[in-house]
């Protein structure tokens, strides 16, 4: 296998099997179980409370309204006294009584408060279509009459983008990216700085070099932290398609994910775009400052300083969209969206408001990548000078001595 | 063949190596030796290429680059493992970066082990065991993959002399498979008990070069080890003698300045009577090395 590979491969399952890594990973979802669970304790801390049982005498009724709406109901109530009891003991919300009296439809609530809105309105709905068959069936109309009566009016919406749902969206999207970019950079310049400050310390580099070259080490350095982040947002993006089917499908979070599901596909939408290659290319340029950074060291006990400027560039960077979250035509806002380093938080920023045509997104990617290739050469090419140079001198010494390596 | 010809290195304004040329060939042991700062661990740089110089180096006549790499095993002198590893897991490692697959590495492993003496099993970690013991590891790495050119920079440090056996019966088990061997030390009776050659330099100079008993020779048999019932005074007024050091009772070691003086000593000593012990030398190396850097510090 190509030395370079076997750097990266090294350098990712490292950091893979670490237990640093593993409860980065499982954070979120441990959170998300959390949460969901508690709220499912909560929703059902009194069994069937929230469902309520449909009784009466005609068992057709019955058994088809259940088929309509199953989490709502709770299937082992089937006759009035059974109902009752079981609402006495609080095991119940309610129960509907349903009868046809002189083909008459009729529901009959009884209940220790008032049906939610949700489901008041699907045994509304219920009922209308069940009375309109019966009276079509006994008015014994024709094909014709039928399809006149099915006509049904139309409801259309046209959303003004800048206000309501459309504008929350863009507001929610900006939240979400520039916090997960910020947190993803500030975990993998950590990483990475650390990881190369602590291999300087411990010496080892000669021993590298004395088989590979720097640049070909420094570069499966690299894909290693990136093979990383590939699986921490692979994983992420699994988990999260998991956990959104799952709200989706459960009584307690579905009602939610109807009623605010266009908000949630703009959100989605906005993320899973060009704004996640913005987040990726972001992560690659902080990646290799970052291993320079920690090439810088000269003690292993330094390793967690050697992160620490760029973490503040990119606290930097993230501090400073705040002010222009609602200003997007300023002059900074344009121009730091050309600017590596920058360039990740601020074109996101003009993306999520169609605020950038493609061929301003396309100028900004191509600067970041000319930028990725420039940085990463010369680090690479001073990186073995530096990773030897190991004395306690002054930092600016080092970094000379380091420099003079290849001259 | 290891050639190094008219190699110079500065560092800004120090010259940390000026002019130096020398060869090690196929089956040979070379011991570069200085003080600190000489220019010991810059060469070993130049040689693998860590470090831009002006001058040649070659091995088999091809420039070192990545290629020549697989067939080069190389000790700094500083120690320096990964910790969270096992054994095994560095070893192999460190291996398949010299082009040698795990299959063909991890059945050696318990043999070169047991051959060093490393004390506990490959799948303990790198961080749980002695300092003697990560170094031994640590020469294992820079061996198990049958290098043709050795480069051991102060490989006797820390060693105690039951190690150091062991370290001087594997460079010499290196050497009689025909690896190029170049090894820096402050241990002069190291260097004079492996080395064919030697190289001496001080301050990024060549100040000795050739083989040991050559070096030894060149500074005349200007040593007499003496038992004889004079005592240190009297032996001190005899004509040409520099120094005198009282190694036991009775036995001295005389400096001279001029080895001809020997002759001339040993007939006033036996001049009548009988001594147990005249025995004229060249200097030790230790005693070179001392000389050598004397003259600097003067």
């Amino acid at each position: 296998m190509n030395k370079l590979w076997i750097v990266t491969f090294e350098t990712f399952l490292r950091q893979i099997k670490s237990w640093s890594f593993v409860m980065l990973i499982l954070g979120p979802f441990l959170m998300f179980g959390i949460t969901i669970g508690a709220g499912y304790l909560g929703a059902n801390g009194g069994q069937n409370t929230n469902k309520i049982a449909i009784v009466g005498g005609q068992p057709e009724l019955r058994k088809s309204f259940i088929k309509d709406d199953k989490n709502d109901i709770d299937k082992s109530v089937t006759d009035f006294k059974t109902a009752k009891e079981k609402m006495d003991k609080n095991d119940l919300a309610g129960y509907l009584k349903l009868d046809i009296k002189n083909g008459k439809l009729s529901g009959h609530y009884y209940g220790t408060e008032s049906l939610n809105s949700g489901i008041k309105a699907r045994i509304n709905n219920y009922l209308m279509q069940s009375q309109q068959q019966l009276n079509i069936t006994r008015a014994q109309l024709t094909t014709g009459q039928i399809q006149a009566l099915q006509q049904q009016p139309i409801l259309k919406q046209s959303i003004q983008k800048k206000t309501g749902t459309a504008n929350l969206a863009k507001i929610i999207s900006y939240w979400i990216t520039v916090i997960m970019v910020y947190m993803i950079l500030n975990t993998y310049t950590s990483i990475t700085a650390q990881e190369i400050a602590s291999e300087k310390g411990t010496k080892i580099m000669e021993i590298i070099f004395s088989s590979t070259t720097a640049l070909k080490y420094f570069f499966g350095k690299i894909f290693g932290v990136l093979l990383v982040i590939l699986t921490q947002i692979l994983i992420y993006l699994i988990g999260g398609w998991g956990g959104y089917i799952f709200v989706q499908s459960s009584s307690l979070t579905r009602s939610y994910v109807l009623q605010y599901q266009s908000l949630i596909n703009s959100v989605l939408k906005n993320f899973l775009s060009i704004n996640l290659v913005y987040l990726l290319l972001g992560v690659v340029i902080y990646t290799i400052l970052a291993a320079f950074t920690g090439a810088l060291v000269a003690k292993v006990e330094d390793a967690s300083k050697a992160a620490q400027p760029v973490i503040m560039l990119n606290l930097a960077a993230f501090f400073i969209t705040f002010p222009f979250q609602n200003n997007l035509n300023s002059i900074v806002v344009k121009v730091l969206s050309y600017v590596p380093f920058f360039s990740s938080y601020f074109m996101p920023l003009r993306i999520i408001n169609d605020n950038a045509s493609g061929l301003e997104i396309g100028i900004s990617l191509m600067i970041l990548l000319i930028s990725i290739v420039l940085l990463a050469t010369y680090i690479g090419k001073i990186y073995q000078g530096l990773m030897l140079q190991t004395d306690d001198s002054s930092f600016w010494k080092r970094f000379r001595r380091g420099l003079s390596y290849n001259k | 063949m290891l050639t190094i010809q008219n190699v110079s290195k500065n560092f800004g304004d120090l010259k940390a190596l000026e002019d130096i040329s020398f060869d090690v060939r196929d089956g040979q042991i070379l011991g570069l030796i200085g003080q600190n700062g000489a220019g010991k661990s810059t060469t070993f740089h130049s040689i693998l290429n860590f470090l831009s110089y002006q001058g040649k180096i070659t091995w088999n006549d091809q420039p070192i680059t990545e290629s020549i790499f697989d067939e080069i095993g190389y000790l700094p002198e500083e120690r320096s493992l990964m910790p969270k590893l096992t054994i095994e897991q560095q070893i192999i490692y460190l291996a398949r970066l010299k082009n040698k697959s795990a299959k063909e590495i991890r059945p050696q492993i318990d043999m070169w082990l047991q051959k060093f003496a490393v004390k506990g099993t490959k799948k303990d970690k790198i961080k749980d065991l002695s300092k003697g013991n990560q170094q031994k590891v640590q020469l294992i790495c820079t061996l198990i993959h049958n290098p043709k050119l050795i480069i051991l920079d102060e490989p006797f440090s820390g060693l105690d002399p039951v190690n150091s056996d062991l370290l001087k019966q594997a460079i010499l088990s290196a050497k009689e498979q025909g690896a190029a061997i170049i090894f820096s030390s402050h241990d002069m009776a190291n260097v004079e008990e492996i080395c064919d050659k030697l190289v001496m330099l001080r301050n990024g100079q060549i100040v000795l070069h050739g083989t040991v008993r050559e070096v030894r020779q060149s500074f005349g048999k200007t040593r007499i080890t003496v038992t004889t019932d004079w005592n240190q005074e009297q032996l001190e007024k005899l004509s040409g003698v520099q120094k005198v050091e009282k190694l036991e009772e009775k036995r001295f070691l005389l400096s001279l300045s001029d080895e001809t003086l020997g002759k001339n000593i040993f007939d006033e000593l036996t001049h009548g009577q009988y001594i147990e012990e005249f025995n004229q030398q060249p200097p030790t190396l230790n005693e070179i090395f001392r000389l050598k850097a004397g003259e600097h510090n003067e």
